[in-house]
């Protein structure tokens, strides 16, 4: 059965759906759509720093704090409009997650995923205790968006700012990774010796990544101090690790579209917990237990077999360019003919 | 002086039980070359279970130790059989979020069974609390039989690892596995011999601890990452060294805390793993470096 | 004109002495073979050359450019290529796209093209599938160009890696064995293709390897090495013939008469 939608037709439905969503629902909703796309912002950011270039870094919500915490004490200590604090959130985010590019040089692995997740434990410390500037554990409350003298209110405003922001970041990672910059990433994650033997710089590739992911979550964060109205350091904690982790896992690493996917599965999934009241860590921990047993390659597997939904690594999919020439034997894809016949007895 | 007698016997009480708990992560990694994220929260269902055993039945606290060291090594023999097992080859990611879900499940089941959200449960002191006097320094008893109970166990691990057979079997496993498959030692079940055998020793450190430190659902992260840090600071491959490192990263807190603020006792045990891992991740005692050729 | 020149060079590891004083020279155009028994250095040596190891001692220069200390990428674009024993074939790309890879460092677009697919971006990505594409028909592969990267029998694996090798036109590519496991037919396209690569593109050839067919067969020039030294150097009929390279193998792949028949 061929799907009639493609990934690119899916995306589009998708933000045409979402565009509708203040015209419709209520404001609990609205929240939770916003807060979705900011999910889906940091499940790309982070697939291209974990799937596509193989740095097993786990300080993505740190950035996501960082972020957060950057854009809303720029408005608050130093009075900058939102539109200069936002960027220089972003900004400040990606500086320090590229500073972890360093121990990534000598480290990969188990010993990579714990020094990144001392480094978060470590940031979350300061913004608890650093009271002097970030207000310490209680937090502080930020300024909603005010688009005066637009006649859109505040939450339609941050909803609609984080729409477009959505769209540019899922569409600029989309042909990123189709690139020789997604190839670079890849062939980093895939074979580090013959990548360098190529010409990749490991350093600057692996430093690209964190640096993308790092803005990714940076941005993300600037946008949700004004959903919020507030900036504690609870929401940037292992637990936010875990649920960005998760997304990516969910829904398919090294691919924007399970970035995609895995966002929207972990918001349907949070907001299913909470009906489970005492049970709810049980629950959460099966799912990704079931989860990690029987779909470990993602939900998005599943749609991958189907015709649109390709994701390859080269910026027009060079399958409709480029085929055998007809004469050609149609071989199986070890090859039929006795040229080809399978040589080496491994 | 009285200041550091007091810090020294709390920094080398909390040593003692970092160090158990490194041990166990220490000897899983040797065997199996991961890292089991819930090692701490394996080490919080021990306690839960030995209160269960000691407190609300009434059973003598040691028949409750030797019950929750039995329970340990049970469960972590059905973790690594059903859950650990079938995910090996999967890779990191796998694991860890494996992990991860077992952390979730373990809290969920504490709280749900014995407490809420961040209800402590009491455990009686076995001894009396009355301070005594050692060399000068006044200790409370029950840091002694915590000091004694961690030393009886990591002596009788080590007997363990070193003269029986088991023992020879996880080393060997540890060194090569591929070699030891050849050999004919059967990889998997050593592998679950490890993770039930260092589950049992997180089990016995939450039970020597249990009186000395209130026990709560979410103590298990905290105590993985301490124990971790401890562990890699003595070299994650090396069974003495996750011991020295308990010690240490208990006076490095007791020390810390006392002379510069509570609040850097906490932060002290991630500056170290970032620090070791960054400049010395072979750790003190580490045989290879951990960076690739 | 002398292609790379190798001088000294040593290497040891924690003690190991894995090289020792090895020097020799080749000339462009040639096609070289080392030879050795296992655990001799040999795959040292190439990683040495190509800087994936730092030497201890000596000097390396590739077409008159030192390049001893330098970074693999570094020494890559002045020219070397290099494919690896174990396929080094990226699993997650089809083999189009490996090829592509190749062409990494002649490429332009950074990031911020890629990001907003800059009509330049575009067109260079489309110039470098043909290109790709062409590579692989050069080596017989282009039926699998959309095959992931490791769908394929090792040998087939190993030419697409010397076609993603010889997309950047190197001046030198150093080849691990790149005939281990392949039927006889097999070898003799190897050999075919080797020669092709050398007399059509001018590119000169070192080859590890272990099958004595090949060896004799395509190379001008064989050095053996021991235990990281260079016991011997020269034709291919010499070595053969030469009393300390048969004492190295103890006679197990350099007999003399089997080599007869």
């Amino acid at each position: 059965m061929r799907l009639l939608l493609g990934s690119r037709q899916f995306l589009f439905l998708m933000f045409a759906a979402l565009a509708v969503v203040p015209a419709v629902a209520n404001p609990y909703i609205l929240y939770i759509c916003n807060l979705g796309m900011l999910y889906v912002i940091l499940a790309v950011g982070l697939n291209i720093l974990v799937g596509y270039a193989g740095q097993f870094a786990l300080a993505n919500a740190a950035m996501f704090g960082i972020g957060a915490y950057g854009a809303g004490l720029l408005q608050v200590k130093l009075g900058a409009p939102y539109f200069l604090a936002a960027p220089g959130g972003a900004i400040l985010a990606m500086l320090i997650g590229t500073a972890i590019v360093f121990p990534a040089l000598r480290l990969s692995g188990i010993y990579l995923g714990l020094s990144t997740l001392a480094f978060a434990m470590f940031s979350q410390w300061v913004l608890l205790h650093w009271n002097s500037v970030t207000f310490g554990g209680g937090g502080f409350p930020a300024p909603h968006l005010d688009l005066s003298p637009l006649p859109i209110g505040p939450d339609t405003g941050i909803y609609f700012l984080s729409w477009l922001v959505t769209i540019a970041l899922v569409a600029f990672a989309w042909s990123l990774v189709r690139s020789r910059i997604g190839r670079a990433f890849v062939a980093v994650r895939d074979g580090e010796i013959a990548a360098q033997s190529l010409g990749i710089d490991l350093l600057r590739y692996k430093a690209l990544a964190f640096a993308i992911s790092g803005f990714y979550a940076g941005t993300a964060g600037a946008l949700y101090a004004p959903l919020l109205g507030y900036v504690s350091p609870e929401g940037f904690d292992l637990f936010q690790m875990i649920i960005q982790k998760s997304m990516i896992v969910v829904g398919g690493m090294g691919s924007v579209m399970g970035s995609v996917l895995g966002a929207a599965v972990m918001v349907f999934l949070l907001e299913l917990l909470r009906a489970f009241k005492s049970t709810q860590e049980i629950v959460f921990g099966s799912i990704l237990i079931a989860f990690v047993m029987f779909r470990p390659r993602g939900l998005v597997t599943l749609l991958q077999r189907l015709p649109g939904w390709e994701e390859p690594l080269s910026s027009f999919d060079p399958r409709r360019l480029f085929a055998p020439a007809a004469s050609e034997p149609a071989s199986s894809p070890l090859g039929a003919s006795p040229e080809l016949a399978d040589e080496g007895r491994r | 002086m009285m200041m550091f007698g007091y810090l020294l016997a709390s920094g080398i009480t909390t040593g003692a039980l970092y160090a158990l708990v490194a041990l166990g992560i220490t000897v899983v990694y040797k065997a199996t070359r991961s890292v089991n994220f819930a090692h701490g929260d394996l080490f919080m269902i021990g306690g839960f279970i030995a209160y269960t055993f000691h407190v609300m039945w009434g059973l003598p606290y040691v028949v409750a130790l030797l019950l929750a060291v039995a329970a340990g090594f049970a469960i972590g023999a059905v973790v690594e059989r059903l859950a650990f097992r079938p995910l090996r080859d999967q890779g990191l990611v796998s694991l860890l979020l494996a992990a991860i879900g077992l952390s979730f499940i373990l809290k969920g089941t504490a709280r749900a069974v014995w407490g809420g959200k961040g209800d402590f449960i009491p455990f009686p002191p076995i001894a009396t609390p009355s301070p005594i006097s050692v060399g000068g320094i006044l200790v409370v008893p029950q840091q002694l039989i915590v000091l004694a109970g961690a030393i009886a166990v990591m002596a009788i691990f080590a007997g363990l690892f070193k003269f029986t057979k088991l023992g020879r079997m996880m080393q060997a496993t540890a060194d090569n596995a591929k070699a030891a498959k050849l050999v004919g030692i059967p990889v998997n079940r050593v592998y679950v011999y490890t993770m039930a055998i260092g589950t049992a020793i997180a089990g016995s450190a939450a039970v020597l601890m249990a009186p000395i430190t209130l026990l709560y659902p979410d103590i298990g992260f905290v105590l993985f990452i301490k124990s971790f840090a401890a562990a890699v600071l003595g070299g994650l491959t090396s069974i003495p060294g996750a011991v020295a490192g308990g010690f240490l990263i208990g006076l490095i807190e007791a020390m810390s805390g006392g002379y510069i603020s509570t609040q850097v006792q906490d932060v002290s045990s991630y500056i170290v793993i970032m620090l070791v891992l960054v400049f010395m991740p072979q750790g003190l005692f580490g045989g290879r470096a951990l960076r690739r050729v | 004109m002398t292609m790379l020149s190798v001088r000294g060079l040593s290497i040891s590891f924690g003690g190991v002495q894995a090289l020792n004083d090895v020097s020799f020279d080749v000339e462009a155009g040639e096609i070289i073979g080392i030879i050795g028994p296992n655990g001799a250095g040999k795959t040292t040596l190439l990683n040495t050359i190509s800087g994936l190891n730092r030497a201890t001692a000596g000097q390396v220069s590739l077409d008159g450019v030192p390049i001893k200390g330098l970074r693999p990428p570094q020494i890559a674009s002045l020219g070397l290529g290099r494919t690896f024993q174990m396929s080094q074939l990226f699993p997650g790309m089809t083999v189009l796209e490996n090829v592509m890879s190749g062409l990494h460092r002649k490429m332009r677009a950074g990031a911020f093209a890629a990001a907003f697919r800059t009509r330049s971006m575009r067109e260079e990505e489309q110039a470098t599938a043909e290109k790709a594409w062409e590579a692989l028909r050069y080596v017989g592969m282009e039926r699998f160009a959309h095959h992931p990267g490791t769908a394929l029998s090792f040998g087939q694996q190993r030419v697409i890696e010397i076609a993603r090798t010889l997309i950047g036109e190197p001046k030198l590519v150093l080849l691990d064995e790149p005939a281990v496991g392949l039927s006889v037919n097999r070898v003799a396209e190897l050999d075919r293709l080797l020669r092709r690569i050398r007399d059509e593109k001018g590119v000169t050839l070192i080859m590890i390897e272990h099958v004595v067919r090949l060896v004799m067969g395509v190379c001008d020039r064989v050095l053996v090495l021991n235990y990281g030294v260079k016991i011997a150097e020269g034709k291919p009929e010499q070595i053969v013939a030469d009393p300390q390279v048969i004492e190295a193998y103890l006679g197990s792949e350099f007999d003399a008469k089997r080599l007869a028949s």
